[in-house]
């Protein structure tokens, strides 16, 4: 049966190719990717000319209610900086703040297909035996983000600048005000972090960055060879700090295999060693630390945040739910461990 | 009730796992059932603990209160929480232990603000057992499929 949106992606689509003929859409198959937007891949087909063209193509649709509230303008323009450089990215094809065509604004890309994004799958074969070459190329990826120039990128206009030394207190000011805005009950453990953190702020850093804002396993292809393929997950990309970045990286509650590696990868110590060496910068111990603590204060107001939407009833999505029982209290735990608190 | 609880949902969570998630489309329909079936896994698990870790952390917090107490110089802090260490719980309805623990919660917020502020070993005296309590309090929550 065909899928409802089909017909009108296929109706926008000869908008934007007036060229084509024959446009036909098909195989929409909504699936779960990203937080913050309704997820569909599908098929897209017309005639160019003498030749068919066939691609594989994602819609990034916003939806009613969503884990984090981001602006799809960042996040379309961080791929369309992106690709074609070190950092793989998928095509990113049209941006559409209109909501007349389907219902809500969306951008459509392209789809990097074959390839896997599970934190769960990476642990087991065929992938396992490649730990060490998906970190490599992981770590290598975010130090090629960190190195790059928001300028040369044309991303300065679009991402909000913000001066170095108040990188943090944007990041933390924002996150802050979401755990106000959503807590359902109080949180005494996060609540001292956020007092920690801003008795102690972090050194400014001596550039503004791009920084992904969610790079995590989970959040980028990999294949069977141990390499990653694509990353996705813009949603969260802004300006700032690239420790913010690293830290992130290195949440706890990505150890998948429950073991202290990485994102379920290799040690922390090799992580960073791998960032440092490709981003050509240092990562202060205390300066991450203040960060680490920070990935902690993001990670618990995103759960809380999911958690709210769901009891709302603005989004019934079982993950919402899922991420809220799941994380909460590993992240509270991840807290107490940066904060030197975990006995 | 009968069939216990635990084994209903276990029984469930698994239904929905092994035999309604494949044969369930779209993927992402198919990828919620999934997600349902862990909700059920980890309700199955809180189930049994629920009102005694409530239980056992109120009573932590009221203790902590009382300990504190003395060593409070904000009169107005230190009226509240006495008021909320004389206090318990008023049923063993989870909702109520909830209620209560939520309430006492955001004392101890209030209690650890201000200890932070202070100087001294009094303060750093309960600053300590502050500490202490919050990590209690997330091995008294901890899931057997958490990540850490």
């Amino acid at each position: 049966m065909e899928h409802e949106l089909a017909p009108r992606i296929a109706a926008y689509v000869r908008r934007r190719l007036p060229h084509a003929r024959d446009v036909e859409v098909f195989d929409v198959d909504r699936i779960h990717g990203g937080a913050s937007r309704e997820t569909y891949r599908f098929v897209l087909r017309y005639r160019d000319g003498t030749q068919t063209v066939e691609r594989r193509l994602i819609l990034r649709r916003d939806p009613p209610g969503s884990l984090i509230e981001t602006d799809r303008a960042n996040e379309f323009a961080a791929y369309r900086a992106f690709h074609g450089s070190s950092v793989p990215v998928p095509e990113a094809l049209w941006l559409e703040d209109d909501p007349s065509h389907l219902d809500h604004p969306f951008f459509v890309m392209e789809e990097l297909s074959g390839f896997d994004a599970s934190p769960q799958n990476i642990l087991m074969p065929p992938y396992a035996e490649h730990h060490e070459k998906l970190a490599q190329q992981k770590w290598s990826i975010l130090g090629a983000i960190a190195q790059a120039d928001p300028e040369k990128l044309g991303l300065v206009g679009i991402l909000k600048p913000v001066a170095l030394g108040e990188c943090w207190r944007r990041e933390l000011d924002y996150w802050n005000g979401v755990i106000d805005e959503d807590e359902l009950a109080p949180q005494p453990i996060i609540r001292a972090a956020i007092r920690a953190l801003r008795r102690n702020p972090p050194p400014a850093p001596s550039r503004l960055h791009v920084v992904h804002g969610d790079y995590r396993t989970g959040n980028f292809l990999y294949d069977k060879e141990g390499n990653v393929r694509g990353i996705l997950d813009w949603e969260m990309a802004h300006l700032g700090d690239p420790l913010e970045d690293l830290a992130w990286s290195l949440n706890r509650v990505w150890c998948w295999a429950r073991d202290g590696r990485v994102g379920g990868l290799v040690s922390k110590e090799r992580a960073i060693r791998i960032w440092e060496e490709a981003s050509g910068l240092r990562a202060d111990p205390e300066a991450l630390r203040w960060w680490e603590l920070f990935s902690s204060v993001k990670g618990q107001a995103i759960w809380i945040s999911s958690g709210r939407e769901y009891q709302d009833g603005k989004n019934k999505d079982p993950v919402l739910a899922l991420s809220g029982w799941w994380l909460m209290n590993a992240q509270d735990r991840a807290a107490l461990e940066s904060l030197g608190k975990l006995s | 009730m009968k069939p216990e609880i635990p084994k209903v949902l276990e029984i469930l969570a698994g239904t929905f796992l092994f035999e309604i998630a494949p044969n369930v489309s779209p993927a992402y329909r198919k990828s919620s059932v999934g997600v349902s079936a862990l909700l059920l896994g980890m309700v199955r698990e809180e189930w049994d603990r629920a009102a005694a870790r409530r239980v056992e952390e109120n009573a932590a917090l009221r203790a902590l209160f009382r300990d504190a107490s003395p060593d409070v110089t904000d009169t107005d802090l230190r009226r509240r929480l006495d008021e909320a260490a004389a206090g318990g719980d008023p049923s063993l309805l989870v909702s109520e232990l909830e209620r209560a623990n939520d309430f006492l919660r955001a004392q101890l917020i209030e209690l650890h603000a201000w200890v932070e502020a202070q100087p001294g070993p009094a303060a750093r005296r309960i600053d300590d057992r502050i500490w202490r309590e919050l990590a209690a309090s997330t091995e008294r929550r901890k899931l057997a499929l958490a990540p850490f």
